[in-house]
């Protein structure tokens, strides 16, 4: 079996969904899945037990790939901004939960 | 099955796959498909703009931090209360904003705002 | 000059075999401005891989074609250009595709359940009902993995699953189908009068067929009577059919105590969850649920496709409206849709997966938007406050016209009560039921949030409601009697 991946390998993880799911051109999606993505691993933050770590380390690079290819999607058919989108890109997102 | 596959190729793609890419569409002629334009507009930014822009950036993400004072000596963990992924995620939002690539093992050592902005003004990518 | 180009893009592509054009549009989503990818996106663009829509010209045309219809409704979005433009001039540096809150009509199909489906587009094109080669196997496969993800959600064993086109067919089946095949000795069945319409209708059809049928009443919360249902099951009942949670006004019936008395007195229950299927816990055992419609592209999957739960312990027996190859335990013939069938299957999973945080992040918003639209002045919240489904919000804005209402936000896509008969002015049956008079009934919108829906909509959408609601009564001479301390009810109105 596969090591328990380490700090860095989750931290480098999480920056992968942020950085996907960012590029969403849909702004509700892109709302979504960067808060799944906070929600998510924030409710794992205390695992330790390395059976469930591996468990979710392999379940979250499975939706990184489902991420990174939906993501580039979402960028090849696009559509008008909605009235709530700034047409100047924002930085940042807003962090209300 | 097919999920494994393309799981597979992906991670590929930025590095191995995607780089010879680019050298074999230079040689094809068409120039302008290339298009490096950023290493025509690669002008120094100053440090002062960086900190402002960078000040810019995490009030706009945390609301802790939009309505306290954020300065250099701002430190991520200590003063914003940020834990480590939020602080990943903060970079990645500063990435975008300089269209630059900050390397993990940089971005490890990054614990402020001085630091942050010491390390895009040493980054001739950034602009 | 146009040749030339034509040339290299072609040479270009001849060049990048599929499998690097892959990963160099894939490069686009993790390192957007490095060399490779910026080339990618170059030739991305030179063969207009993008696509537009174009948003305002639909608007505009929709809006000409229902001012056309209603006359009244333009002249007052015209008189009010003033407050509206400025209510559009506010938002300047925005976009212009109105927010999403219609919720109970369709869902935004997730992206996690398209990434299931591509695969069926792109090699995964097997007859799932071909079972002498691996290509039959292998999508068949896959059907059977999402009819347990389907079944699961309300505790029901997979092959009680049978797949139809959707709730409209669901209900059609059950209805339609348990009448005919009880026709001998059974003739009377049982349903409300805030069903959705296609259960109305093969209701309807089935008292040509020499049904009895029972439309209970409900009442001013939109719950039916127990004790009145109880009562009017007869010896030759053959079917109740309640609907889970209202398509108007979000009120959850109560299922178990219906599916109780069912049991108890032998007759079948079918419940419509078109609207509360992964919304609100249902559990067909513990419920005493015989038949139970979803439709897929409420809990954002695809469209096109939907299911009927028929027990099987104890059996349920119903005619098949559809003849055919025998697929679907006889009941529903025709080769299924394989990515239909997947997307469905992949949206119950991830509904059931979601639903701590979908619960909690629809409650919050919900709460919200209800506290925010009640704090403008003669506005009430249409249905149980309590037995509801807290994503679907109906409140009704007294001396507003309904359709002004929404003429004045075409920023926002909302339906009024009347959404399903959107095609005449009629007021809501639904609400009509309720007791609502036609002029409250005339002034309800219904709020539909879902999993996609952002505080940052919330908010623009109360700011955007409370300030045209105030501006359309101020047009209103109703509302200029109603300052004046006028009671409307002792005014005499002299028809023309």
């Amino acid at each position: 079996m596969s090591a328990t991946p380490t700090r860095g390998q989750v931290l480098k993880l999480y920056k992968q969904f942020m950085k996907n799911a960012r590029q969403f051109n849909d702004y509700n999606f892109r709302e979504y899945f960067i808060r799944r993505a906070r929600i998510g691993f924030k409710e794992n933050k205390d695992v330790h037990d390395s059976q469930k770590l591996n468990t979710l380390f392999k379940e979250a690079q499975r939706d990184l790939g489902v991420l990174k290819r939906q993501s580039v999607l979402s960028q090849m058919y696009t559509f008008d901004k909605l009235v709530v989108e700034p047409l100047i890109k924002s930085h940042g997102h807003s962090r209300g939960l | 099955m097919f999920r494994t596959t393309l799981r597979a190729a992906s991670p590929i793609a930025s590095r191995a796959i995607s780089r010879p890419l680019v050298a074999k569409s230079a040689f094809i002629g068409a120039s302008k498909f290339v298009a490096p334009i950023r290493f025509y507009t690669a002008a120094p930014v100053d440090k002062k703009e960086i900190t402002s822009r960078v000040i810019d950036v995490i009030k706009a993400f945390d609301k802790t931090a939009a309505s306290s004072e954020v300065t250099g000596q701002t430190y991520f963990h200590k003063d914003l209360g940020l834990d480590s992924l939020d602080t990943v995620e903060l970079l990645v939002a500063i990435e975008e904003e300089f269209d630059i690539e900050i390397p993990d093992k940089v971005a490890d050592d990054l614990k402020s705002v001085g630091e942050t902005v010491d390390y895009i003004a040493s980054n001739p990518e950034a602009n | 000059m146009l040749g030339r180009t034509a040339t290299t893009i072609g040479c270009r592509l001849s060049r990048l075999s599929s499998r690097s054009l892959r990963n160099g549009l894939l490069c686009v989503a993790t390192r957007k401005y490095s060399p490779p990818a910026a080339a990618a996106v170059e030739l991305a663009n030179d063969l207009s891989l993008e696509t537009h829509t174009d948003i305002q010209a639909a608007a505009r045309e929709q809006a000409e074609s229902r001012s056309a219809a209603a006359g009244t409704a333009s002249e007052v979005s015209n008189s009010g250009t003033s407050a509206l433009q400025h209510a559009y001039q506010e938002n300047t540096g925005f976009g212009t595709r109105p927010i999403y809150l219609d919720m109970q009509a369709t869902t935004p199909t997730d992206p996690r359940v398209l990434d299931t489906m591509l695969k069926f587009y792109t090699g995964l094109f097997g007859n799932p009902h071909s079972n002498t080669h691996a290509y039959g196997w292998e999508t068949n496969k896959e059907i059977e993995t999402a009819r347990d993800q389907i079944a699961s959600v309300i505790n029901a064993n997979s092959r009680e699953i049978i797949f139809t086109s959707g709730a409209t067919e669901s209900n059609s089946m059950a209805i339609k189908g348990v009448g005919r095949f009880y026709k001998k000795t059974k003739k009377h069945i049982i349903t409300t009068r805030t069903e959705h319409k296609c259960v109305l209708e093969s209701a309807r059809s089935m008292i040509n067929e020499g049904f009895d049928v029972t439309f209970l009443n409900v009442d001013e919360n939109g719950l039916v009577d127990l004790k009145e249902l109880e009562a009017s099951i007869r010896p030759d009942t053959c079917l109740v059919s309640v609907m889970a949670v209202n398509n108007e006004i979000g009120v959850m019936q109560p299922l178990e105590e219906i599916g109780a008395i069912c049991r108890k007195h032998k007759v079948y229950f079918h419940t419509d969850a078109a609207q509360g299927y992964g919304k609100i816990p249902i559990d067909v055992n513990k419920m005493n649920i015989d038949l139970l419609s979803i439709s897929s592209h409420k809990i954002y999957g695809p469209k096109g496709i939907g299911a009927l739960f028929v027990r099987r312990r104890p059996r349920v027996r119903l005619d098949p409206i559809i003849s055919g190859g025998g697929q679907e335990r006889g009941l529903r013939s025709g080769t299924l849709a394989p990515a239909l069938v997947a997307g469905f299957g992949e949206a119950a999973r991830l509904i059931k997966q979601e639903y701590p945080n979908d619960i909690a992040h629809i409650n919050r918003l919900s709460k919200k938007l209800v506290q925010g639209l009640l704090a403008i002045d003669h506005t009430s919240l249409n249905g149980s406050p309590d037995h509801r489904y807290p994503g679907c919000v109906n409140v009704s804005f007294a001396y507003v016209e309904g359709e002004s209402l929404l003429m004045a936000l075409r920023d926002i896509a909302l339906s009024s009560g009347s959404a399903c008969t959107s095609a005449s002015l009629e007021p809501s049956y639904v609400l009509h039921a309720l007791g609502k008079d036609d002029a409250l009934a005339h002034s309800s919108i219904r709020f539909g949030i879902g999993r996609f829906t952002t505080d940052g909509e919330i908010d623009y959408v109360i700011k955007a409601i409370t300030e045209r609601v105030r501006f359309l009564r101020e047009l209103s001479p109703l509302w200029e009697m109603v300052q004046e301390g006028i009671d409307l009810n002792s005014i005499e109105w002299s028809g023309h």
